[in-house]
């Protein structure tokens, strides 16, 4: 252990100018802006489900996406804030009501459809695309998200992680909603119950290493 | 009924001084962080080194030992260089500051109590030589007591001691080897025993 003073002067002596962070909403709404960039590109990419519209009337679809989509939102506040030292780790409990709404209106249709047997033969059933958008969505929004909350890694690494994963889930979700096809399943947002703890798990897991090694980069 | 609302104020306006002064200085610590994420080097410099104490204070409530205290010290420092970005001028630096600090504090903890659970301490009983001698110091006197003891028993009693109670042979075994019965060597051991006792006993007195 070298003396505290020589610390000091070390740390003075290799001091570089930093550009201070932007307020937690405001980095926020820069991200949810990228998530609804994504989405959009999403649902131009692959049209709106058939009957979106008819869905529109639907109060429990309303419902369900909205709660989603609010879920995403508040979990994306609440990761950004956690991410500062002095904030209360109280904003963790944010997203809750919205995911406890959310959660509460989740189907399965989505889980048992992975194969289609018809007369034309065997293809691959509607779960196999769920899967591949699925990812297509959350792994840039996870990836940039968890860059924007690298400096959060020696103060709250899991609390972090896990909002903004819960966050990236939300979104993916309340994305598949409006573009999937109700014929296959009605509610896509099974699979994505398990997407929520698969990406809380992983990011819970990975995340501390991956935003260790941010920190060691500077 | 004037002394004491002198003093009770003197109190007050002395608290209220100290606190005047506390603020100022993490207004004052605030400046220099500002400056610091800038590039200032020298505001830098004397805000860490305004800051230290603070933290050793902190630390000190929960660690004793003076290098963990140390560590606690160099970690948070370490920490506040890494997220210097992350402060806001425009918040008070207290706040900011004590986080960083609790969260080195709960994290040493956290560390220590894992190690005191995984290892022990060295003492001096746990060093360890390869003689069997020198394992044993306080012990060898009085060994060394009990061997001249016994090879002052008759021979009868000193073969029955050696094989069935410092060999630790069972008595069929001790009757094999001695050719004795099992009954005379009962009656030997027991014997043996009866004046060995006597005979330490009688070098305790001496």
């Amino acid at each position: 252990m070298i003396p505290t003073p020589d610390l000091i002067n070390l740390l003075a002596d290799e001091l570089t100018p930093v550009r201070r962070l932007r307020g937690p909403m405001t980095r926020a709404a820069r991200w949810l802006l990228l998530a609804s960039i994504v989405t959009v590109m999403l649902v131009v990419a692959h049209g709106v489900r058939s009957d979106f519209w008819r869905c529109l009337l639907d109060r429990s679809f309303v419902a369900c996406t909205a709660a989603s989509a609010a879920t995403g939102i508040c979990a994306a506040v609440a990761a950004f804030l956690l991410s500062l030292p002095d904030r209360s780790r109280a904003w963790a409990l944010l997203p809750l009501p919205a995911l406890a709404v959310w959660f509460s209106m989740i189907g399965y249709q989505c889980l048992t459809n992975w194969v289609v047997l018809d007369p034309d033969g065997i293809r691959l059933g509607e779960a196999v695309r769920c899967f591949s958008t699925l990812v297509m969505t959350s792994v840039p929004l996870t990836i940039t998200i968890l860059i924007m909350l690298r400096h959060s890694a020696p103060l709250r690494p899991v609390l972090a992680t896990l909002t903004a994963g819960l966050s990236v889930s939300a979104i993916t979700a309340t994305a598949m909603s409006a573009i999937h096809n109700p014929d296959a399943s009605i509610m896509v947002l099974a699979w994505n119950f398990g997407t929520v703890t698969a990406i809380i798990g992983v990011s819970g897991t990975i995340g501390r290493r991956f935003m260790g090694l941010a920190f060691a980069r500077g | 009924m004037l002394p004491s609302s002198t003093s009770h104020s003197r109190v007050l306006s002395l608290g209220e001084a100290e606190l005047t002064a506390r603020s100022d200085r993490k207004v004052d610590w605030s400046i220099l962080m500002e400056r610091a994420q800038a590039g200032d080097a020298e505001a830098y410099r004397r805000v860490l080194a305004e800051i230290a104490p603070y933290i050793r204070s902190l630390a000190a409530k929960w660690c004793r030992e003076p290098d963990e205290v140390e560590e606690i010290v160099q970690d948070t420092l370490l920490t506040i260089h890494a997220v210097r970005q992350t402060y806001d001028p425009a918040r008070p630096f207290g706040p900011w500051l004590a986080a960083i600090t609790k969260r080195r504090i709960a994290d040493r903890l956290r560390r220590s109590g894992l190690r005191r659970q995984r290892e022990t301490p060295l003492t001096r009983e746990h060093e360890t030589f390869p003689g069997t001698q020198a394992n044993n110091p306080v012990g060898a006197p009085a060994r060394r007591a009990l061997g001249l003891a016994i090879n002052r028993l008759p021979i009868g009693q000193r073969q029955a001691i050696e094989l069935l109670k410092l060999r630790e042979m069972s008595l069929k075994e001790a009757a094999a080897t001695t050719g004795m019965s099992i009954a005379a060597l009962k009656v030997a051991t027991h014997r043996g025993l009866k004046a060995l006792r006597k005979l330490l006993a009688g070098d305790e007195v001496r």
